[in-house]
């Protein structure tokens, strides 16, 4: 079968490049290693070599026209093929029936009836010294795999889109998953110091899609604050002693959603056009989960005890983690909170999620040397940082809500209020 | 152990059933006077007579037809094609009623038949005498399909057949017919119906039966010598197959590779690769190959029919592709 050439990748940086030159046409026969052409790329012009041998059947590239890493640029084989065949074949078009094997026999007889191909002659095995991608994904998405890898894959829970495929066309093979499995896959991968382009799951791209238009659309501006959490941590300690549990970032959440009640300039957001300010207050919590991050959504957070906010915080976490939320369950907050406390982040700042003008990022309680009534003592400090939408509010607005924020959670009694 | 040919060893299995059995004779052209074509049959008018080794004119839906008629009366034949090309004239015989009657009377009668011949490509008998016809004779019920590539197979499996109340087509080679082997002494009888394991291994499983055997040992061999090991299984009995000897040794290798004399559309390689697509989807790590004629009609000159006829270097390619072996 006809191998098609593919414009390779010449240089890290390089992403499409142009045939300067040919050094072979239609016809002609080429050994592995022959100069076929000279590329152009983004820092050189180069010469390129065969990979394979054969016969050119077909120049697919003119020379001077910028193409694609990876578009075919030439088909080489037996003489006499259709290098149609071989480029349809390559970019995953209708099946055609290929046409019979060619056999050096001069018959009279009519060629009988073609039989289907046997796959019995390679599909000539990609020889290019270039690294795969993670995947030799196809367009319609499919990865190339074995049954048997698939098993695997399947077996061991791992996603084949994180796989190398070594076989024919980047085929993932049984051998690609054990070296996964046995926990050497990215390590060959990275001892061969390749980049490797990872296929992006939805959320990924979901992600990378809102954060950018975030970034791009929303002037952000940032107050950071630090709360005395003394008394919180007591009324922790002492729920906890009655058997209920919360967390501090429940106190928090609270805190928020009854801080906006009074703010109700940060429960809102900008449209496009104007202000939009929100009927309800929905605080998202952040949750990390593998590949990202997901943001259920506690509605009515105003409205509801401290009791019920841990439970639907707990419920919605547990839940976002083992990837069951409902897509309704994570729209429609109206704020956001950003813990990563846990990590023994002491204070760090978020990205405004569009749709609404304000996200709180919360560090860790930390023990802190703190003058008080004049006298040095030990305290306990959580920096919050306030991320705003500068079109929806200002400086002034968003320290007020930080000061609410912080006079509720150093006298949590008063959320009770 | 006796060391004999392929012939020989068809020869006593043909002895000894006739011996056990009084209603067993041969029927077919110079299986008498001129000792056979391919002198399996040497010896067996002198000791058993005319009435039992029957030389017929050459006419071959005529002879095949006394056989039919005779099974149903009772005894219990074995037709010999001179070749299985031959066969081609009786086809009609085999198809509608030595495969069908059993089923048609009821049970009524039986059809204990053996028709057996040497089949596939020789050496350079062009296309008319080079045909290959499991595809033909495997496609449809009633009948069980033999092939046999050692002298210890086709003596325990003749004399099976001899004694199996169903016609069997019995597929021999006229380039095996010298090919020597040990024997078990005594009654050995071989279960039709069992494929056997030729050399164990476990990186590639290589199906073959009859002529393909010599051709997958030999590429085995070579393939051993690039570090990659095959287990080759020769069917021996096509029809039934042997499914669990195929799946159990592919599900140890992940890879099949089929090396057979004959054509590459339909027929009992195409069987055989679907079987193992559909029993062992998710053990296989490659696509299934097949190593065997091209699709043309057997070119006579000798150059010509080398490319044609399957050998070990195409079969180790095809090895080499399903272990993913570059070269």
């Amino acid at each position: 079968m006809a191998t098609v050439v593919q414009l390779p990748r010449l240089s890290d940086t390089m992403e499409e490049g142009v045939i300067a030159k040919w050094h072979i046409a239609p016809g002609d026969k080429v050994k592995r290693g022959q100069l076929i052409a000279e590329i152009e790329t983004d820092k050189a012009t180069m010469e390129f070599e065969s990979f394979d041998a054969g016969t050119v059947l077909e120049l697919v590239a003119p020379e001077g026209k910028t193409l694609p890493i990876g578009a075919p640029i030439a088909v080489i084989g037996s003489p006499g093929e259709d290098a149609k065949v071989a480029l349809r074949a390559e970019t995953g078009g209708p099946a055609v029936a290929p046409t019979p094997p060619h056999v050096p026999v001069s018959v009279g007889a009519p060629t009988p009836a073609q039989a289907p191909p046997l796959a019995m002659r390679s599909p000539a095995v990609d020889p290019s010294p270039v690294a795969h991608p993670a995947t030799a994904m196809r367009d319609d998405g499919r990865i190339p795999a074995s049954p048997l890898a698939r098993r695997l894959a399947r077996e061991h829970d791992l996603p084949l889109s994180e796989i190398t495929g070594s076989g024919p066309r980047g085929r993932v093979i049984k051998t690609d998953v054990e070296l996964v499995i046995a926990g050497r896959g990215p390590a060959a991968a990275a001892s061969a110091a390749v980049d490797t382009p990872l296929q992006l799951s939805q959320m990924r791209k979901a992600i990378a899609r809102r954060m950018s238009q975030a970034n791009a659309e929303i002037p952000h501006f940032y107050l950071t604050i630090a709360i005395n959490m003394g008394r919180a941590i007591a009324l922790r300690d002492e729920l906890a002693q009655a058997e209920i549990k919360i967390s501090y970032n429940d106190l928090v959440v609270m805190g928020c959603a009854r801080a906006l009640r009074q703010h109700p300039e940060l429960n809102a957001y900008w449209n496009g056009e104007t202000i939009v300010r929100r009927g309800t207050v929905a605080i998202g919590v952040a949750v990390a989960v593998d590949d990202g991050l997901v943001v259920p959504v506690v509605r009515n957070a105003d409205a509801i005890g401290l009791r019920e906010i841990a439970v639907a915080v707990k419920d919605l976490g547990t839940r976002a983690r083992e990837r069951r939320l409902a897509p309704p369950e994570m729209t429609g907050s109206t704020f956001t909170v950003s813990n990563l406390g846990m990590f023994g982040v002491e204070e760090f700042s978020a990205v405004v999620n569009p749709g609404e003008a304000a996200i709180l990022a919360v560090g860790a309680i930390t023990q802190d040397a703190v003058v008080e009534d004049g006298k040095l003592a030990v305290g306990h400090r959580m920096r919050v940082t306030l991320s705003c939408d500068h079109r929806v509010t200002d400086g002034a607005s968003g320290a007020r809500f930080l000061a609410t924020l912080r006079g509720l959670l150093e006298h949590p009694l008063r959320l009770l209020a | 152990m006796a060391t004999l040919q392929i012939r020989e060893a068809l020869r006593h299995a043909i002895d000894e059933e006739m011996a056990r059995d009084e209603r067993v004779f041969v029927i077919g052209e110079e299986v008498g006077h001129y000792d056979g074509a391919y002198k399996v049959t040497e010896g067996l008018l002198a000791k058993y007579g005319e009435r039992r080794v029957v030389d017929t004119p050459i006419a071959e839906a005529g002879f095949a037809g006394v056989g039919i008629g005779a099974a149903m009366a009772g005894l219990r034949p074995i037709v010999e094609f001179m070749t299985f090309n031959f066969s081609a004239v009786a086809f009609d015989q085999i198809l509608n009623n030595a495969a069908k009657l059993r089923q048609l009377s009821n049970g009524q009668f039986t059809l204990p038949i053996v028709f057996r011949g040497p089949n596939a490509a020789a050496h350079m008998l062009s296309s008319t005498h080079s045909q290959a016809f499991e595809s033909f004779y495997c496609g449809f019920p009633g009948v069980k399909v033999v092939s046999v590539a050692t002298p210890a197979d086709a003596k325990g499996l003749l004399k099976s057949a001899i004694r199996d109340d169903n016609p069997i087509i019995f597929f021999e080679s006229e380039v095996m017919y010298s090919v020597k082997g040990e024997v078990p002494d005594g009654e050995h009888l071989i279960p039709i119906g069992k494929a056997e394991i030729k050399r164990p291994g476990s990186g590639v499983t290589v199906v073959t039966w009859g002529q393909g055997l010599a051709i997958a040992l030999a590429a085995a061999e070579l393939a051993q010598a690039e570090g990659l090991s095959c287990e080759v299984i020769d069917l021996r009995t096509l029809r039934p197959l042997d499914d669990d000897a195929v799946v159990a040794s592919v599900r140890k290798t992940n890879r099949c590779v089929l090396v057979y004399h004959g054509w590459p559309y339909g027929g009992t390689g195409a069987e055989v690769s679907d079987r193992v697509m559909r029993l062992c989807f998710d053990d296989l790590d490659a696509p299934i190959l097949r190593v065997c004629y091209e699709d043309l009609n057997m070119p006579y000159a000798e150059n010509l029919e080398h490319l044609v006829i399957p050998s070990p270097a195409r079969a180790l390619e095809a090895i080499r592709e399903v272990a993913y072996r570059q070269h």
